[in-house]
Parts: structure tokens; sequence; C-alpha cells
């Protein structure tokens, strides 16, 4: 202790006797004036003035005043709330569950969109960002699911996007313009071998400087260097911390070691520092491998020469600004480079090599198609990292010089649901499209990869909000939850407002007489606040472990739909707690600041001399806090239909999905991916291989039938195909979906014929003849959707129509288009949103596949059966994306679910609360209002009519409240219009049995205090006082 | 006290009752009472101290060091502690002093240049 503060505190020790001596001065003084001696005290006290604040004011000086306050209020309070548990528990159970709900969602929101990019500096890190007027002429553009998918479709206005090709990498990063500048891309699906059974592992190939760019630290072994990244160099891999601990026990002495990549073997050099799971949210790579490996791991009629082309755009771009150069000037100097190469670089000539181009949709890319239904598969949160391909140039079947036909390929085409996160492949409009800007320059050979009029240029926005990844397509819910969240925490408070005010009414004679005895009114409101305050402390206390279990639940609600990890680290960081403090301080305050200031207004003498609190005064006196009590409940209610209305309106949606005839049946369906092309099959291998597992497969006891696709049915991932419809306008594009698939594919799924046959034998060889390098003359078969025929074929009859055939050209083999042998019913394909388009079924040949088996009972029970019979075929190709149709479906809806789970758990909690707050009105009303009762049944008054009087009460705070919510629930609603499916915003269903839902909670909620103020025995109520 | 007392009564500023206090110890050392009872009389019972209010004002003279606080004996050999102008506070107090001479000059310049436009 200093020397100061023993002097305080001797001073202050003495300070009553030095008052004592002091007044005692004072009335000696006074009675040698002449006083009496009762009077010489009087005056000398008054003199003195209020010795109470005296003290405190001198103590005050000597120490940390408010501290010691603050401790003294809040005993003073625990000791006011432990002479109330029912309030306080009520209090503390409210705020908790607002506080906590809140701060599960924040954490959330900070988990997946605010947390910054794992680096050093993440704030200097930009990212390049493309724009232009119309799609540039390029004939590969693949994204790796790191930004937004361009649309690049002919005629897509104002296209961006942020993939470049490799030239235009080397180029900027030999320019020097940033510190640090790195590339990166999706390495497709990697087959691991040489650790255990074979396993399919997810990769991102980097430039040789990306880890030196993002400043990360091995945490074993080293990083890349940029001489790792060089054509001659030995294949090298770093691993993800994650994936080290799962696959090799976080051993050491892995590195230095040889895993086969896609069977080319690698040296695993070091592992990345554990926080760095990718610089994508959301992305979590097991492996990086150096860009120069690109073309060992890749199938080469997918690799296309990428390296040197400038027009296949397949690589992301971050720079990591040099901190003496301004942005603007390194965006245009960037800029500058790329509109340079946009508008004086070549277009090379169409690669005739490895693929040689079947006509439409058979093109060699049976194996790129598997990937690529993958690819804009399964929302995955982990979607980033989804396996992607690279787009075999545009083998489209030949178009004239003029109008192109002939197939353009569009897979997982941008639509809405598919179109955040992940990798999409467009064919790029080669040679022109038909009404499109260049259509006359189609067959004048090389060409510009854009124009003047396009003007391409790029610009710089901060990785840390243009690395969107898995973000995109969990804002949204994310943001509705908040709002819900936000409006819980709202009637929470207002309920306990509510209450507080009930109290403030019994404590007002406890104020007066503070009041009297000289405590100052600031003081007062303080000890109030810090009451209020304090509860919500506690609240927010118990919110934290509400929260904690509440996010654990979701993430692992998440994580059960996933079959990866999600690559959000989630958790109560420093961010969500000091969220939740302010949350609960904010509370405290929001509810705590009404009935204190209302406490302290008080009129000292009636109510001093005011016998109990009882009726009359009281009575008169709660004329204005009853009107807001009222008018919190009716608050509470309002607010609690809008979240009400919400949740209907997305577990109606849910509802709706989960109800929609899919067009097949979806249960007992086993479904696995396979690529046989990873280890090198080649072709007719292909072909045969998948023919003879289909029929070992269906020998499986409890297999009824087997079949394969390239990619399975609702999987998020699609493929549309254009052609030319005959006697259409020559420069006019139809479109439909496509999928190729194995025999009994309609058998297996039980989609029924309408007309035509199944594709037999010879339809098989004739596809594949037709998908080799010279596709003969006789048209592919194919089996179309009604809808098809209503499109296109009209009333005629569709067998034996065939349609786009085209002549070749300079670009594209001749396409000996196709023949319709056979109707089917209509079928979702990509997604249960989707609406049922045109779509064309063709006998698949080669590429990688999804097999399906229809089983007699469980599906997952023949698991292990259909794993040994893949390994008696290659004990080196493995399984993936094992799953039911059902499971499938559920994963298709697993945002659907997620929300409308979420919105009905808070909706629901938001009814108990509301009703709570009604109860907690009217208990207090009866309590009040016993005398009234009691005088009014001694008067002869009917239970039932003192029952009517409060239920009245409470019917017509609920149905006002009803009344305001809807009207409220009508105007935001439509922002939730997005998210909805076959229901409207305004659904007069949802809204009107919300309010009645909500109206018989409410009465039940009166009930209980109304039997309470019917059972009043008027002898007793007058003997209240 | 009537009320006509009260009215004529003026309250101190915030501050100026350290200063009244500093002054009065530059006498010697007196005792809480015999302060208030001073500055009641040297401004001709003007200045009527409430005086509850010279306890914190001590108290923070003390913690300031520029008052100091021993025991003593009051003139009817009653205990009582005596307050004494501290180095410090004496050089307080000519510092505060010089302060307020300003102060008050200034504002009497501006009252009395207001009060003769006032005047003509």
């Amino acid at each position: 202790m200093t020397r100061g503060k023993r002097i305080g505190r001797r001073m202050l020790e003495e300070l009553d006797e030095d008052i004592r001596e002091h007044i005692a001065r004072e009335t000696q003084d006074n009675i040698e004036r002449g006083m009496r001696p009762e009077e010489a005290r009087y005056a000398a006290v008054r003199k003195f003035g209020n010795v109470t604040r005296v003290k405190e004011e001198t103590r005050e000086v000597w120490s940390m005043v408010w501290l010691e306050q603050l401790l003294q209020d809040i005993r003073f309070g625990l000791r006011m709330l432990r002479n109330s548990p029912g309030f306080a528990a009520v209090a503390i159970l409210t705020l908790a569950l607002g506080i906590g709900a809140n701060t599960a969602i924040f954490s959330l929101i900070d988990a997946v969109l605010l947390r910054s990019l794992p680096v050093e500096n993440p704030s200097q890190l930009v990212l390049l960002r493309w724009e232009a007027r119309n799609a540039p002429n390029i004939h590969g553009y693949m994204s790796s699911g790191d930004c937004p998918m361009a649309d690049l479709r002919p005629g897509a206005a104002n296209p961006s996007g942020c993939s470049f090709s490799e030239p235009m990498f080397r180029e900027i990063a030999q320019a020097d313009l940033f510190s640090g500048t790195a590339a990166f891309a999706n390495s497709g699906r990697l087959t691991m071998t040489g650790n255990g059974p074979a396993t399919v592992i997810n990769g991102q190939l980097v430039s040789g400087d990306f880890f030196r760019t993002m400043g990360l630290k091995a945490a074993a072994g080293r990083l890349f260097e940029v001489t790792d990244d060089k054509a001659a160099s030995a294949p090298v891999a770093v691993l993800n911390y994650g994936y080290w601990q799962s696959a090799f026990g976080g051993s050491r002495e892995v590195i230095g070691r040889t895993m086969e990549l896609n069977s080319v073997p690698f040296t695993i050099i070091g592992v990345a520092e554990q926080r760095f799971t990718g610089i994508t949210p959301g992305s979590d790579y097991d492996v990086w491998l150096p860009l120069s490996d690109a073309q060992r791991i890749t199938d080469p009629t997918r690799w296309q020469n990428r390296s040197g082309d400038a027009s296949n755009w397949w690589m992301t771009i971050i720079g990591r600004l040099k901190p003496e150069s301004q942005l603007a000037q390194t965006q245009a100097a960037v800029s500058g480079l790329f509109r340079n190469e946009m508008l004086h670089g070549s277009v090379p000539l169409f690669h005739s090599g490895e693929t040689a181009g079947a006509p439409g949709p058979r093109r060699d890319s049976g194996s790129g198609f598997r990937r690529e239904m993958v690819m804009g598969g399964t929302p995955l949160p982990g979607g980033g990292n989804a396996p992607t391909s690279m787009p075999a140039p545009p083998p489209h079947a030949g178009s004239g010089p003029g109008p192109a036909v002939g197939g353009n390929q569009m897979f997982g085409a941008p639509i809405p649901q598919s179109a955040g996160n992940k990798p999409v492949i467009l064919q790029g409009p080669r040679g022109g499209v038909p009404g499109g800007p260049r259509a006359s320059e189609t067959a004048s050979g090389p060409q510009t990869l854009s124009t003047v009029a396009d003007n391409p240029e790029v610009k710089l926005v901060p990785a840390q909000t243009g690395l969107t990844g898995a973000r995109g397509q969990y804002s949204n819910p994310l943001y509705v939850l908040m709002l819900a969240v936000g409006i819980i925490l709202l009637i929470a408070c207002a309920n306990v407002a509510g209450l507080m005010l009930a109290r403030a009414a019994a404590r007002q004679k406890e104020m007066a007489v503070r009041l009297a005895l000289g405590a100052g009114r600031a003081r007062v409101v303080r000890q109030l606040l810090t009451e209020s305050v304090m509860l919500s402390v506690l609240g927010g206390t118990l919110g934290v472990l509400f929260a904690y279990w509440g996010a654990h639940a979701i993430i692992s609600f998440v994580s059960s739909n996933q079959p990866r990890p999600l690559g959000f680290a989630t958790g109560v960081d420093l961010r969500v707690l000091g969220f939740t403090v302010a949350v609960s301080l904010l509370t405290g305050i929001v509810f705590g600041i009404a009935p204190t200031l209302r406490s302290t207004r008080v009129d000292l003498t009636p109510t001093l001399k005011d016998g109990a609190g009882s009726s009359a005064s009281s009575g008169r006196a709660s004329g204005k806090w009853f009107s807001i009590g009222n008018a919190l409940v009716v608050a509470q209610v309002a607010l609690a239909i809008v979240i009400l209305v919400g949740a209907g309106l997305l577990v109606r949606t849910l509802q709706n999905l989960r109800n929609i005839d899919v067009g097949f049946d979806s249960h007992n369906i086993l479904i696995f991916g396979i690529d046989p092309t990873l280890i090198g099959y080649k072709g007719a291998q292909v072909d045969s291989f998948y023919r003879d597992l289909q029929g070992r497969l269906s020998e499986i006891p409890g297999v009824k039938s087997a079949s394969y696709s390239m990619g399975p049915l609702l999987s998020g991932g699609l493929m549309m195909t254009m052609f030319h419809w005959p006697g259409t306008p020559q420069d006019q594009n139809s479109e439909a979906d496509v999928l190729g698939v194995g025999p009994n594919f309609f058998e297996t799924l039980h989609i029924p014929f309408l007309a035509g046959r199944r594709f037999d034998a010879s339809d098989f060889k004739l596809s594949a003849s037709n998908t080799g390098d010279s596709p003969g003359f006789a048209p592919t078969p194919v089996i179309v959707n009604r809808a098809f025929v209503q499109k296109y074929v009209g009333k005629e009859n569709p067998l034996g129509k065939r349609f786009g055939e085209s002549e070749a050209d300079g670009f594209r083999p001749r396409s000996p288009g196709f023949e319709i042998i056979g109707v089917v019913r209509d079928t979702k394909y990509s997604d249960l949103r989707r609406e049922i388009h045109p779509m064309m079924y063709t006998p698949q040949s080669a590429g990688g596949a999804s097999f399906e088996l229809r089983t007699a009972a469980d599906p997952q029970a023949i698991l292990p059966a259909v794993r040994e019979v893949v390994a008696q075929v290659n004990t080196n190709l493995p399984l993936f994306d094992v799953k039911t149709e059902s499971e499938q479906i559920d994963r298709l809806l697993f945002q659907e679910r997620l929300v409308a789970r979420l919105s009905g758990f808070f909706g629901l909690l938001a009814l108990v609360l509301a009703c709570v707050g009604l109860y907690g009105l009217l208990s207090y009303e009866v309590s009040r209002r016993t005398r009234e009762i009691g005088i009014r049944m001694a008067l002869g008054a009917h239970r039932e009519t003192v029952l009517k009087l409060i239920l009245r009460q409470g019917l017509v705070l609920a149905i006002v409240g009803a009344v305001v919510g809807i009207g409220v629930a009508g105007g935001v609603m439509r922002y939730l219009a997005s998210m909805l499916y076959d229901v409207r915003a305004n659904d007069p269903v949802t809204m009107i049995a919300v309010a009645v839902l909500l109206t018989v909670v409410a009465l039940a909620a009166c009930y209980i205090p109304a039997r309470r103020a019917m059972r009043v025995d008027p002898i007793v109520a007058l003997r209240y006082e | 006290m009537s009320t006509k007392e009260q009215k004529e009564r003026i309250e101190l500023l915030q501050g100026t009752l350290d200063l009244l206090i500093l002054r009065t110890l530059l006498l010697g050392p007196a005792h809480g009472h015999a302060i208030a009872k001073a500055i009641e009389f040297n401004s001709d019972d003007v200045l009527q101290v409430e005086q509850g209010s010279l306890y914190p004002a001590l108290h923070r003279l003390i913690k300031r060091g520029w008052i100091a606080v021993e025991a003593g004996v009051s003139e009817n050999n009653r205990r009582a502690k005596f307050y004494r102008l501290t180095a410090k506070g004496r050089r307080q107090l000519a510092v505060e002093t010089s302060k307020w001479d300003k102060l008050a000059g200034a504002i009497a310049r501006i009252l009395r240049s207001a009060e003769r436009e006032g005047e003509s």
C-alpha cells in the first residue's frame, strides 16, 4: 500500500469522528449564540448538509470509487435477484436464449464471412479480375471456385472472371509489378496410391512463388521454391497440415517419401503451417503441387498444351502489392499487359491432336464429363476443392462459313444454385457464335482474343473480398438467420423490459425511500442499470454456453452432409466474444433504460404514504406503464409473427422441394463414382471396363439391376449442348440438357418409356465410333424426354426424327447428328429447383462414370460387396462420392434443410418468448388487480366474467400484435423470395396459419393467470392490504 | 436560518473552496470547524460554506500534498485534527491566487464595461 493510500485510509476511518466533532462544535457555537440545545443541534446539522453525501464524496477522493460502488451495486443486485429467483431465472434464461442464438449465428458468420485470410498481411494481397463488354474469344475456361463463375455464354453482357491463361500469368509475374505474384488452380481429382489402399484426394496446383507470396512457413520440411516449378524439376508435393495428421499421423518421417498421384511419383518435401488450409475461404486441399507438374497428372486429352495457350484460361492470380506502389498504378500496369495480350495476341488454331472431336455431346470428353458433373456438383462447402477438369478443345462438329451449329457444350452452365462456388467449365464459343459479334470471322483463321470495342481490362480487388469461395452460397442464408436471431434478441429485450417494468412497480417504494434518504438520482439510475446489465451479463455468459452447443450442433449437422470436413474453422474467438460482450451490455442497457428512468421519476410523498403499493394509487400510477407493458407485448407478438412467417415459408419450401416428383424412383439406389482414366485406361478399354463391372455388380445378391451414366442425377451438376434443329433459321441455336448413359439406365432408375425403344449394343457401338477421330455418317441414336418432344417436335411422331447434323469447318470435324429412338418421362436433372428442360440421353462411351445400383433393400448394406467386386477388377481404383440417391437428395437440399430447421427452431423460440412475455404481463396485471377483482366478485361478478376480463386483454394484445406482425412480415418477406420454392413470399395460408397458431398459444399463456384471477377469494383479496 | 439569508448566500465556484482553505491555513494550522468559521467570518458571512463540503475538499488537498494533518488539542482542550499548509501548498496558493486575481480582474472589467455601455 502506498503512503498516500495509508493516509487516506486513516483519514477515512476518522471521518465519522471528525464529522461528529464538527457538528458538536457548531452546536456548541450555536448554544453560545443563545439557541436552545435541540434547536442548536438541528441548525448545526442543517448547516453541515447531507452527511451521507459528504462521506461518499470524501471517500471518492481516495478511491476508485466507481469500482467500489460497482461492487456494491453488484452485491446489492445479486441480493435482489436472490430475493426474486423466479424473475431472475426467467430474465436470465430469456436473455441467454437471445444472446446465445445471436452468438451462435455470429460465430458462423465470423467463420465463413469475416475471418481474414490465413496468410501474412492479407490486406496487401490483391486478386486479379478481368472484365470486358463481351465474352473473350477463348476456347477453354476453368474456374476453380475461388470467385464467382463468369457467364461466358455467347451474348452474356459484361462478363468478368478471375481465371487467366498461363502465358498471361508468366508475363505479369515477370513484369515485377508486385512484390510477389502467385497463380493457382485445382489439380482435379487425384488418385493417391503408395499409402495403404488407393484413395481420392484433392490437390491445388500452385506457382513456385505461391508460399513465399503468401508469407507462409513450413510446419515440417520445406515449402516450394521457384525452382520446384520448372518443367525439368522432379515432381514434389507439400501436404496440408490436416491431411498430414489424418493420413500420415503427423509423422516427420514422411518428408522425403514418395506418394503416387495419378500414377506419378511425387516426393513429399514439406507440410504447410497449420492455420493454412487454403487461400480461398472454405477450400480444403490435401496437397499442393507445382504448376509445372500439372501436365504430368492430367489426362493428355484434357491437357491440351494449356501451358502455352493464351486462349485457355484456367488459373487464378494473386499479387502482393509492393508497399511503395499505388494500387491504381499497379492496376493500370497489369491492365495494360492484359489488354495488349487480348488485342494483339493471336488465337492458336484448333489443336487437332489428341481429341479429334466427336460430334455434339459425345466427344471424347467422357472422362471429363464425370469430373465436371462433380464439379458442378453438390453444393459442398468444401466445394472449392471439388475436382475439376480441363476442357478439351471444343470438338464441335463443323460450322459452315456462317452460323455455327454443332455442340457448344456447357458444363455446369451458370444456373443460380450452382453458379456460386463450384468450378465450372465453359467451352468458349469458338469461331464465333451465331448472331454473335464475331460470327463473320469464323473461318478467317487466327484472330484476337478480344476487340477494342470489348474494352478488356483487369481490376485489382482485395483478395479478402475477391476470393469468395464457398462464401457465396452461405452468405444469404446466414444473413437471413442473423436477422432472425436479431429479432429474437429484440423480443428477449422487450420481454425482460416488461418483467423489469412490473418489478419497478413493485420496487417503487424502495426507490422512493432511497431518494428520500438522499440518494442521488444518478446513483439510483446507476444501481438499476447495474442490475439490468448484470442480468444481461449473466444471460450472456449462459448464452455463450448455449452458443457453443448451438454452433456445435449446427456444425455437426453441416458435417453430416459433407463427404469432407468443413473448410471453415469455427469456434468462439475473440471477435465472437467481443460481439457477445457488446450485445450483452447493449441488451442490458436497452431493456434496462425505460424501467429505470420510470423508477426514478417518482413522486415521493404519495408513494411513501401508500400502504403496500396496492390498488388505488398504483392503479392510477400504473396507467402509464401499463400501456408501455402492453406495447412491449404487442411488439413481441409482432416480431414473433415475422419470424414465424419466415420460418413457415422456409419450411414449406423444404416440403415443396421434398414432395417434388423427380421423375424416377430415388429410393434404394446406391451411387458411386469411378474413373479408370485416372490410372491410364483409354478409349475402348474404358467401355469394356464398365461393361465388365456392370455385369459383375448386377450379380451381387441384393442388387436388382446396375447401370452407369456420365454423372448421377440430382448431383447439382449438368451438361448442356447446342445444336441446330431442322426447320429453324440457320443461325439459331437450340439447346438441350444432355447425359450419356450406359445400358439398362432407364430400367435401373425406373424411368418409364413413353415411346420407342432402349439403347441396344449396336447403339453403343455406333456412338463409340462417332466419338472417334472419324465419325461415320449414321446419326447417333438418342433418347429424349417429353419436354424435348414438346418443345422441338410438337405433335409429329418423334421417333426417327434427326437433328444436329453439321459439316466440318476449319475448327471442327463433321457431325453426323442425332436420331431420336425413344422418348422417356421427364426427370429432374441437376437439382430440384431447376425446371425440367428438354433433355437428350446418349449412349455413353469412354470417360469417367457414376454407377447406379438398384437394390432390393438398404443400399448401404451391399457396399462392402461392391468394393470387393471393384477390387477384383483393379485394386488401384478408388470409389468416390459413394452415397445413396436419397442421401444425395438430402445433400442437395442441405441448405434448405439447415435453414428450415434453424428458422423453425428460432420461430418456436420467438413464439415461446412472446408467450412468456404475455404471460408475465397478465400475471402481473392479475396480482395488481387482485383487490379490484375481489371487489367485483364481492359485488356479484361471476367467475366466468373475471376469466373473460383477463383473457380478453391477452387476446386483444395477441391479435393486435399478430395484425401488426403480418403487416411487417408482408413487407419484409420479399427479401426471402430467392430462397423460396413454389410458395409466394406473401403466402396467405402461411400467414394465417401462423397467426392462428400464435393466438392459440397466446390464449394458453393467458389462461393460467386468468384462472388465478378467477380463483381470487373476495375476502382474502379485500383483506389484502 | 431564514430564507432571506439563504438567498444572500453565494454558492462557491468549483475549486474556489480549495483556494479559500489554503488561504485560511496560511495564517496557521486550524481544525475543520475553525476553517469553516474563518471563511464565513472573513467574508462577512457572505460566503457560507455548506460545512460538509469542507471535508471532501480537505481530503482532496491532503491527497495532493498541499496540506498536511496533525493531531493536536483545541482551545477548549478537546482532541482535534489540525490541518496545516505544506511548502507545496504554499507555492500552490501563490499560483492559485494570481490565477484568481487575473480571472476576477478580467471578469470585473467585462462586467464594468458592460455596465458603462448600459448607462450610456
